[in-house]
């Protein structure tokens, strides 16, 4: 009897340790990972995200002439690497966190990019933006024959400069 | 319900009657729901959230939602964990032997797309790959709630029942825009 009205006057101090979470704010505090969000004016598609994402919860894809940036939220890990490694600073760590829904489509959030189609092969290789930024950042200082090549076509292209140098036959 | 027929007492037979049936149940679980806590290989991360909303500090006895310890008391479960290929059969059963309306929360970054172990190949990678071997196994869920979080918020576990219950609309929705040239 008396350690029960010990009890009484401890939680008459202490008052209710319940929080009234549906009625009032969440605890979410500053250091707190959300949901990331694209800027679809900063992101240029470099896909160093997808890179870098451990459980590749973003992934970008490139069909029907378009280069697709795919972030499923139902599969993200909250670690913010994506947010650390952009280059463009496009991705932002929100504090939104109840995310529950019934339909899997909804957790996908998607941003699309023109592509950038090979010269030699037709094949699209990059995006738009991409490809405009590296322009940008190295001054316009790539050799024309370069531009607008896919990775595969630049090999050949430059195995045949060495091969035209070294021999002195053209590969044509 | 046009489906009822005389006397008050549902044909069993008809198929509107069952969903009828399922309706009435729905209306009843708006009172309260128990929950079974399914653990399919979790990393105990989701499962001590789950532990946390049943604590005095989130306290959902408040809203009468209660964990029991059998599924064939539950209303709904709490599964959590990439659905190792051990527990499949285990998993099947539990949720078969749930009485209807059965109904999934699907939590954490494993239960709703595999999380890290999306693809690797002791798991089978959450639970909507789960779904196609419940319906090989002739087991209907009646409705499921994906609950995203890494482990899972016990905020977010509340909302997700919210969510299940129809008391609040998803706030989540698909999303496809064009990057804009800046």
């Amino acid at each position: 009897m008396v350690k029960f009205l010990k009890m009484l006057s401890i939680s008459v101090r202490e008052g209710t340790a319940t929080r009234k979470y549906p009625f009032e704010s969440p605890l979410v505090t500053p250091e707190f990972r959300g949901k990331i969000e694209v800027d679809p004016v900063k992101c240029v598609g470099c896909g160093a995200c997808t890179r870098i994402c451990p459980p590749k919860a973003l992934t970008l894809s490139y069909e029907n002439n378009e280069a697709t940036l795919k972030y499923f939220v139902g599969r993200c890990i909250f670690c913010g690497m994506c947010a650390y490694v952009c280059p463009q600073k496009a991705i932002t760590i929100s504090k939104e966190f109840e995310l529950a829904t019934w339909e899997l489509e909804d957790l996908y959030d998607e941003t699309t990019h023109t592509t950038v189609k090979c010269r030699i092969c037709g094949k699209p290789f990059t995006t738009v933006k991409f490809a405009n930024e590296i322009r940008r950042r190295i001054e316009n200082k790539v050799p024309e024959d370069l531009l607008n090549v896919c990775p595969e076509c630049r090999k050949k292209l430059a195995t045949r400069k060495i091969g035209s140098r070294v021999v002195g036959v053209s590969g044509e | 319900m046009s489906a009822v027929s005389d006397g008050g007492r549902p044909d069993p037979a008809s198929s509107e009657t069952t969903l009828s049936i399922l309706e009435e149940a729905f209306n009843r679980l708006k009172r309260s729901i128990w929950v079974f806590h399914l653990n399919t290989g979790s990393c105990n991360g989701c499962d001590i959230e789950v532990l946390d909303i049943l604590t005095p500090y989130f306290d959902v006895e408040r809203f009468g939602i209660k964990l029991v310890g059998s599924p064939r008391h539950a209303d709904l479960i709490l599964l959590t964990g990439p659905v190792t290929i051990k527990t499949i059969s285990k998993v099947v059963r539990a949720i078969k032997a749930m009485p209807r309306p059965r109904l999934v929360l699907a939590l954490g970054s494993c239960g709703v797309g595999g999380g890290i172990w999306f693809n690797t190949y002791t798991t089978l990678g959450g639970y909507p790959k789960l779904e196609k071997i419940l319906k090989d196994a002739g087991v209907e869920v009646d409705k499921v709630v994906y609950v995203p979080g890494c482990p899972v918020r016990p905020e977010a576990i509340i909302y997700g029942v919210a969510v299940l219950l129809g008391l609040l609309q998803p706030k989540s929705r698909h999303r496809r825009v064009p990057a804009v040239e800046g």
